[in-house]
C-alpha cells in the first residue's frame, strides 16, 4: 500500500533451530489460528492407500497427498511475536518451523497434476528461467 | 458373527456373512431385510438379511423370532444364538455403514441422502444373495419412505421375485424379524465395542442409546466435542444434533461449496458480491490485470502481512 511504509523483515537466524514440522493444507477456511489436535484426529485416522490417503475432516470426506518442496527450497512457517500497534510499524516474523514436504487435500477429489498447488509449485522453476542470469 | 472385518476398519462400509446353507441353492427361498441404528446420532446403520427355504417358514416361526425392538438385549443375543445354529437351512449377511460413511455421504458435494444409501444397501445385499446362489422368489422389507413406491423400485429391479415391502414387517414376518435381530445384535456389539481411530486416550463409554434425546448421549457429544475437528468418526456429523453442538461451540469452518449468500460471504472470498455493482466505486478496473498463470495456480505477490 502507498501510504503504508512500514517495513515486515523475516528473521532467518531462526531457520536453524527450527523444528521440521507436518503440514496439511485443507480445501476449506477454519476460522481458527493456534494450536489444533492435529495427530490425534487428523493423522490417527489417516488411511494411506496406493495411490492416495483419504481421511475425513467435519464429516467431509477428504483426499489428499504428499508434495515436496521445490528442489532448492525449504517450506517455513512465520510467527509473528511481537504484534505491532499500529499499522506504521515495522513488523518481525521469525521462522518457528520449516518443512520440505506437505500434505494437501481435496474435498472428495483424488489428488492429481491439475490442482492448484501443484501446478504453483511449476514457478520457482520458471521464474529462474525469467529472472536468472543469462549465460552465453 | 465375527466383527473383526469392520474393527480392523470402522471408517468403512463392511459386509459380514454366514455361510450359504445348501439347501437354499437347491430350494425356493424367501429373504427378509431390517436395518438397526438409523436414528441414533452414534455409532453405525447396519443392514441385515436373513433368508431360508419358503418350506422352513413355519419352523422359523416356531422360533419365537420377534420384532427384535420389543426384546432386551439379552433376548436379542439368545435368539442370535438359536438362528446361528439353525444354518443348516438358514443363512443371513449383513452390511455395516460406518458412521463415517454415513457421514461423508449425507455430506458429500452431491447429497447422498440416508433413503437413497438404505436402499442401495437393501439392494446390494439382495444381489449378494442371488450372486451367493440363494433361490430367491420372495423377498420381505420393512419400509423406508413410501412402501408402495419402493415396492415397484425392488420390483422392477428383482423381475421374478415377489417384493413385499410393509411398514413394521418386523412384526408381521418371521424372516423380517430375523433379519431384525442379526442387525441390531451387530450394532449393539459394535457399539459396545467401538475402537476409537482417534488418540483419544481412554474414552468414556457411557454414551447411552444413541438417541439424540438421551442425555446421556447429549453430556457424551459435549465432552467430546473438539472446537477444530468436531467429534470422532464415531459420530454422525450429518445429524443436526452433531451439528448444531459444533455450530455453537466449535470454530467456523467454510467450504467452497457452502452455500451461504450475500455481502459477507463475499467479502470473506474477497470478491464482489452483485450489490457492489451499484455502489461509488463501482467499476473500478484494475490497470494490471494479474497474468493467468498465477491466477490459476493463486499464486500471489505478497506486499504487506
Amino acid at each position: 500500500m502507498s501510504c503504508n511504509t512500514s517495513v515486515t523483515r523475516v528473521d532467518v537466524s531462526s531457520v536453524g533451530q527450527a523444528q521440521r514440522a507436518p503440514v496439511h493444507l485443507l480445501p476449506c477456511e477454519i476460522e481458527h489460528n493456534g494450536p489444533a489436535q492435529v495427530s490425534q484426529y487428523l493423522t490417527a485416522t489417516t488411511k494411506d492407500c496406493k495411490l492416495e490417503k483419504t481421511v475425513s475432516f467435519r464429516g467431509r470426506g477428504l483426499k489428499g497427498q504428499e508434495l515436496s518442496c521445490p528442489q532448492g527450497y525449504t517450506g517455513l512457517v512465520l510467527k509473528e511475536i511481537n504484534k505491532p500497534g499500529s499499522d506504521q510499524e515495522d513488523r518481525t516474523v521469525k521462522v518457528s518451523s520449516v518443512f520440505d514436504k506437505l500434505t494437501y487435500w481435496n474435498l472428495e477429489t483424488p489428488p492429481n497434476s491439475d490442482d492448484t498447488i501443484v501446478m504453483a509449485m511449476d514457478w520457482p522453476e520458471l521464474a529462474e528461467a525469467i529472472h536468472g542470469p543469462v549465460e552465453d | 458373527m465375527d466383527l473383526r472385518p469392520f474393527e480392523t476398519d470402522n471408517s468403512v462400509s463392511c459386509r459380514l456373512s454366514s455361510q450359504i446353507p445348501d439347501v437354499c441353492q437347491t430350494e425356493d427361498c424367501c429373504l427378509g431385510i431390517d436395518e438397526a441404528g438409523r436414528g441414533p446420532v452414534l455409532g453405525p446403520m447396519v443392514y441385515g438379511i436373513c433368508f431360508c427355504p419358503v418350506s422352513k417358514k413355519q419352523e422359523l416361526k416356531e422360533s419365537k423370532v420377534a420384532d427384535s425392538k420389543t426384546l432386551s438385549e439379552a433376548e436379542r443375543e439368545n435368539l442370535f444364538q438359536k438362528l446361528d445354529e439353525a444354518k443348516s437351512y438358514l443363512g443371513w449377511a449383513l452390511q455395516i455403514l460406518s458412521p463415517n460413511t454415513i457421514s461423508t455421504s449425507m455430506l458429500q458435494r452431491t447429497k447422498y441422502n440416508l433413503n437413497a444409501l438404505s436402499h442401495d444397501t437393501a439392494i446390494g445385499l439382495i444381489q449378494y444373495a442371488l450372486d451367493s446362489g440363494v433361490q430367491l422368489t420372495e423377498v420381505f422389507v420393512d419400509t423406508v419412505g413410501p412402501a408402495e413406491k419402493y415396492e415397484e423400485k425392488l420390483s422392477k429391479l428383482f423381475p421374478g421375485i415377489k417384493v413385499t415391502v410393509r411398514p413394521k414387517a418386523d412384526s408381521l414376518f418371521p424372516v423380517v424379524s430375523a433379519a431384525s435381530i442379526c442387525a441390531k445384535v451387530a450394532r449393539d456389539r459394535v457399539v459396545k465395542g467401538w475402537n476409537f481411530a482417534e488418540d483419544l486416550g481412554e474414552v468414556d463409554v457411557d454414551y447411552g442409546s444413541g438417541y439424540p434425546n438421551d442425555p446421556k448421549t447429549k453430556a457424551w457429544l459435549l465432552k467430546y466435542l473438539d472446537p477444530v475437528f468436531g467429534f470422532p468418526q464415531f459420530v454422525r456429523f450429518s445429524w443436526s444434533t452433531a451439528q448444531t453442538l459444533i455450530d455453537n461451540k466449535g470454530v467456523t469452518v467454510h467450504w467452497d461449496d457452502d452455500d451461504e449468500d450475500g455481502e459477507k460471504a463475499a467479502q470473506r472470498q474477497n470478491n464482489r458480491s452483485m450489490l457492489a455493482y451499484f455502489s461509488s466505486s463501482a467499476g473500478g478496473n484494475d490497470q494490471n490485470p494479474t497474468h493467468r498463470f498465477f491466477t490459476e495456480r493463486r499464486l500471489k505477490s505478497l506486499d504487506r502481512l
